[in-house]
């Protein structure tokens, strides 16, 4: 196996105060932002995931991971705005209407960002139009809905609905502790996440599939 | 209450579902109903009628201590869901009692004074409440466990102080509770989970565990058993062997958790002068695919077996508060009475 950049490293290790030295030396050497991105600090949190879904690593080792990227992403920021990169893709997320949790939802936000997706966020207790309002604005090709609470089930299912109804052309991916494959398919979701792990297999399958 | 009282009730059988919300929601007006004492603690002891139980569960509602935190320190009422403390509060003893909590210690002196029923209180736990209280609580918590102190970290210090804050602030209401009534308590720390705490790190130690969790769970129980009150412990997180071991050492009279624990595997970690309860997949009630009646009934048959086997004090039970789902409450509601048949079976 080759020797993981010590960029990569922090990422994978969630050590967040060393990050803004490594971006600095890594952009000191010459290297682009664009290619840190995606060369060191993509391929880490695609890792940090992998050992997720093999019981490696567990939510709060992926957060300390999510957080050492997002200060890398700080850093880079200016430099990605003045060379025009930005992510291929754009997602919207939110938790439903009458749901306040959050910590799935922003595991699946930062998740997704670390797959180099840029996300809006819409936070939580999120009306359905919203979402649409939203979708409208930012013209995303992906759709994230967060429920913890199995009351909240039929909002999210509300919230599909009314995507659909507007006649929006985007892919809708559902999660949640209650949310089943069963029920992200009789709602209408176009895919369905288990955990944040599996999140960015689900969101890419659905960008892909939409490509 | 005599321990005794809990073991008897394993031994006659019964079934106990945590269903207020179920019955609450019964009613067009339930909104009003949980502001008004008397009325709550008339659906209180609606549900232990319908359900026969000498219990007289409250509704179960989480949310009340961090509204009771926030309004006593000036937050608006219409932010509080929705606050979290973004720097260090300065740690004060003020407690507000809330209408809401004003409604649930009528509802405790309805049961105590009007009844025969066990008036049960019921509060969240300290950690559950802190991670209420922040933004981001994974973090600072897996920070202290890696050794980082409040003197280290200002987020780890955010989180100490909430603790306190939160401390103080469920010490008041289940004062208010017990003044009220309340014979028994249940102490909910859904948070103290596979989520908030690193199965690697406490693979290695238990440090933050205990001191964020443990520590004060241990004064509280502490203030129940000063006051003659029996401590009911839950948790539906999903949990760690030693987690469960430690909550078990609290000594509760039941403990009550989420339907990923095999119980009869977790007998051997409680003692027997607990009762073991739960734990269906009550959240998957809502769905007949998801659940059906039958495997409802199955899978209550093979709890009250495999309990019966391993010779552990056991009440077959919800794993949490039954929610009324809208537009599937027969669902739920024909699901909670088979697994009630089953447990009051006498051919089992």
């Amino acid at each position: 196996m080759n020797e993981l950049h010590p960029l990569t490293k922090a990422i994978i290790d969630g050590r967040r105060k060393e990050v803004p030295n490594l971006v600095k030396q890594c952009l000191a050497d010459g290297e682009m932002a664009g290619d840190i991105v995606e060369k060191l600090l993509v391929p880490g949190m695609a890792l940090v995931g992998d050992r997720f879904k093999r019981n490696e690593v567990f939510v709060p080792e992926m957060l300390m991971a999510a957080r050492a990227m997002k200060e890398a992403l700080n850093i880079l920021e200016p430099s990605l705005v003045a060379a025009g990169v930005k992510p291929e893709h754009t997602a919207v997320i939110g938790t439903v209407e009458g749901d306040l949790h959050d910590i799935g939802k922003n595991l699946v936000a930062m998740m997704w960002k670390g797959a180099n997706i840029e996300v809006i966020d819409l936070g939580v207790n999120v009306a359905p139009a919203k979402f649409i309002e939203a979708v409208r604005l930012h013209k995303p090709r992906l759709v994230g809905l967060s429920s913890l609470l199995t009351t909240t089930m039929p909002a999210m299912r509300t919230t599909v609905k009314a995507i659909r109804d507007a006649g929006l052309s985007v892919g809708i991916c559902v999660g949640g502790a209650p949310i089943t494959h069963e029920f992200a398919k009789e709602i209408g979701a176009d895919g369905f996440a288990i955990d944040a792990g599996g999140a960015v297999d689900a969101a890419m399958a659905l960008l892909q599939r939409k490509d | 209450m005599n321990r005794d009282f809990y073991l008897d009730l394993a031994a006659k059988g019964i079934g106990m579902p945590i269903g207020t919300h179920l019955i609450l929601h019964e009613h067009q007006d339930h909104a009003a109903i949980v502001q008004d004492g008397y009325r709550l603690g008339q659906v209180v002891e609606e549900a232990a009628r319908r359900f026969r139980m000498p219990l007289a569960f409250p509704l179960m509602d989480l949310r009340l201590e961090k509204e009771a935190l926030l309004l006593a320190r000036g937050v608006a009422p219409d932010s509080v869901d929705g606050y979290h403390f973004a720097e260090i509060p300065i740690e004060e003893g003020r407690f507000l009692l809330t209408k809401t909590m004003g409604a649930v210690c009528g509802a405790i002196r309805h049961i105590a004074e009007n009844t025969e029923l066990i008036p049960i209180g019921m509060s969240i736990g300290p950690f559950s409440l802190m991670t209420k209280l922040i933004a981001d609580p994974i973090a600072p918590v897996y920070l202290a466990g890696t050794g980082a102190t409040r003197d280290d970290d200002t987020e780890v210090a955010l989180v100490e102080q909430l603790l306190k804050l939160a401390l103080f602030t469920i010490r008041s209401y289940l004062d208010a509770q017990i003044e009220a009534g309340a014979k028994a308590i249940i102490l909910c720390e859904p948070a103290a989970n596979t989520v908030y705490f690193s199965p690697k790190q406490l693979a290695v130690s238990y440090g933050v565990f205990d001191r964020y969790v443990m520590r004060n769970n241990l004064l509280l129980r502490d203030q129940l058993h000063r006051r003659g009150v029996d401590l009911i412990f839950h948790d539906c997180g999903e949990l760690l062997d030693g987690m469960v071991q430690r909550f078990a050492s609290l000594d509760p009279a039941i403990i009550s958790l989420g339907s990923s624990r095999l119980l009869w595997e977790d007998a051997a970690l409680v003692s027997k002068s607990t009762v073991l309860y739960g734990n269906l997949p009550t959240k998957q009630f809502y769905s007949d695919s998801l659940m059906s009646e039958e495997r409802v009934r199955q899978l209550s048959e093979e709890l009250i077996c495999r309990m019966r086997e391993v010779g552990h004090p056991f009440v077959l039970g919800s794993e949490c508060d039954i929610l009324s789902v809208p537009g599937s409450e027969r669902a739920i509601m024909a699901k909670v009475e088979a697994f009630l048949r089953t447990a009051r079976s006498k051919d089992l």
